[in-house]
């Protein structure tokens, strides 16, 4: 067994005078986040938090899932419409993108929330799910294939903190 | 990331801080009971939440924890006699009780009322299972006491130690909400450990590295369940239960015991680790008692004597490049405790959140952060009693189970994540 390579070299190291020579400049924002409300109750909570100004935060709700084979390289297509009423197709939206957190409140929504899920997967994009109000076996059940991290049950502060810790 | 004044207010915890006054809500571990082990016995210096106190046994067996420091002078009481019913000061013999109340200046005269009126600052100290607890709040509102599993079985089936850890206390707590750390860091242990080794959920833990998470909010906490892909159509889960604001538990593996911690803040830069293992239906064999007192599983080898672990940061944590290398640890380091105390210590101190770049996949550590800033500040804007206070909120339990892809944790297994008098632990 090889000893220490400088003895005590923790003590210093890890010591608070030690922090301020750590290498101070601004971490890069997230790529991109996007938030997609897959039914009208997570729509409402969505609306709420995104009143908030964020840097790279977007916002939608997905509307239907179409089947578009052969474009854009995937299966199937999801249309969104952003909270000013503009529409946005899924793997438009997926272009540098680091993370994809959908909000659901019911069933409603799970062939979006597969076809996002599916989407993230290939490109290697990271999936949160947020289980919304008092219905949430049901909607578990549609956000667990999907997601790689679900919140049960979530409101609109568990939104707003996962977003921040993501400097979105 | 976290903004800076929520990381102060999060690990912040001296008297009149939000989150000071939040753990002054709860009964915590103060000593282990073996600190104190007969009546008038030494005293012991304790300081917990920033507060410099002393703990005593008075002459029949009656514990106390109070002021550190002489009314009259502001001598350390540490230097005191413990002798008939009273720790008297060493300095001009003033003596106290175990409430802290002053019961003898023997300068003064025989019928004297003088030293009715000097009392140092005390809470109760309660022995529990092998834990002496105190509350450190409101004495008017004091909750009944803790009901945690592994203090309540008999003494044969459970174990505790402590060690010190030189960091704050929630960079400490979160590596025990963080369950995906398991994979990489102690793997090693997994296959070496004997309160590891084993178990047929080990082989599902080596074999998927990208767990998926649910964190599911509780009365008294969160459960944090993560999945891993077990054999065709069954997912392997590991549940780790967080109770407000510091108590976290392991899953366990096969036939080993369930384990645990609480994380005691002792000031803002260094904290208490307790950790217990217990068999909630089995007396602890010979073996895996000794393999505990030697360090092993999440237990640490510490300096006899003291609670200070032998792999510390002024020796580098003994870190060994050559194991690392054959594999036999991933990090170097020796001892699953000391493997998370190495790194953590190494984030200084106080970690500076604003700096941190976290993932989706840290979804129970930022919820956990929520909830204990939310419970801080709705106890200080309205008084309102925080979760986790509540005894029947202490009746949880860790678990590992095989469940079909289909099916969730938290609606397929919740008595299992319910500790059960008489019934053995959901384990793979």
């Amino acid at each position: 067994m090889t000893g220490p390579i400088f003895p005590g070299s923790s003590v210093k190291a890890a010591s608070a005078a030690e922090l301020r020579f750590r290498l101070d400049y601004p971490l890069a924002p997230s790529r991109g986040v996007r938030v997609v409300a897959l039914d009208s109750g997570a729509e409402l909570m969505v609306r709420k938090v995104a009143e908030t100004p964020w840097t790279k935060a977007k916002f939608f709700v997905a509307e239907t899932a179409i089947s578009t084979q052969g474009m854009h390289g995937g299966p199937v297509e999801v249309v969104f419409r952003s909270l000013d009423g503009a529409v946005a197709l899924l793997n438009d939206e997926l272009e540098d993108v680091d993370s994809i957190i959908m909000v659901a409140s019911s069933d409603y929504g799970s062939e979006a929330a597969a076809t996002i899920g599916a989407a993230c997967a290939v490109r290697g994009i990271m999936t949160a799910g947020l289980v919304h109000g008092d219905n949430t076996e049901l909607t578990v059940s549609v956000l667990r294939p999907c997601a790689q991290v679900l919140l049960v049950p979530a409101d609109g502060s568990d939104l707003e903190a996962l977003l921040i810790a993501l400097r979105a | 990331m976290l903004r800076q004044e929520i990381n102060e207010l999060l690990t912040q915890t001296g008297p009149e801080t939000p989150m000071g006054d939040l753990f002054r809500q709860y009964w915590i571990p103060a000593l282990l009971a073996e600190e104190l082990p007969e009546n008038d016995c030494p005293p012991v210096r304790v300081k917990i939440l920033s507060e410099r106190l002393l703990g005593f046994r008075d002459s029949e067996g009656r514990y106390g924890l109070i002021d550190e420091f002489c009314a009259h002078r502001g001598v350390s009481l540490w230097f005191g006699r413990n002798e008939e019913n009273g720790l008297r000061c060493a300095y001009h013999g003033w003596k106290y009780d175990v409430t802290g109340q002053c019961v003898e200046v023997p300068s003064e005269s025989s019928n004297s009322r003088f030293c009715s009126n000097v009392k140092l600052k005390s809470y109760p100290l309660v022995k529990i299972g092998d834990i002496l607890w105190t509350f450190m709040g409101d004495q008017d509102k004091t909750p009944p006491f803790p009901e945690y599993e592994f203090a309540l079985v008999p003494s044969t089936q459970t174990f505790t130690s402590k060690r010190l850890q030189e960091s704050n206390w929630l960079q400490a707590l979160e590596g025990g909400i963080d369950s995906s750390h398991v994979s990489w860091l102690h793997s090693s242990g997994l296959n070496n450990d004997p309160l590891f080794k084993g178990a047929e959920g080990n082989k599902y833990n080596l074999g998927d590295l990208k767990p998926h998470f649910e964190v599911v909010e509780t009365d008294g906490g969160l459960y944090i369940g993560a999945r891993r892909n077990a054999d065709d159509d069954s997912y392997y889960w590991r549940i780790t239960p967080w109770l407000m604001p510091s108590f976290t538990m392991v899953p366990p593996r096969g036939d080993h015991p369930l384990h645990g911690h609480f994380w005691i803040p002792i000031d803002d830069e260094n904290c208490w680790v307790y950790t217990f293992d217990y068999q909630p239906v089995r007396d602890l064999t010979a073996a895996e008692r000794q393999a505990m007192k030697d360090g092993f599983g999440v237990h640490s080898e510490n300096i006899p004597g003291t609670y200070i672990p032998v792999r510390n940061k002024s020796n580098d944590y003994l870190m060994d490049r050559d194991a690392q290398k054959r594999g036999e640890t991933f990090s170097g380091v020796g001892g699953i405790a000391i493997q998370d105390a190495s790194l953590q210590e190494s984030m200084g101190p106080i970690v500076d959140r604003t700096k941190e770049r976290l993932a989706t996949t840290d979804a129970g550590i930022i919820k956990a952060r929520a909830k204990l800033r939310k419970a801080a500040i709705a106890l200080r804007e309205e008084g309102k009693i925080p979760e986790g206070v509540d005894p029947a909120h202490h009746r949880v339990r860790s678990a590992s189970v095989v469940l079909p892809r289909d099916q969730a944790f938290i609606e397929s297994v919740p008595e299992k994540l319910k500790a059960r008098p008489g019934v053995r632990q959901a384990s793979v």
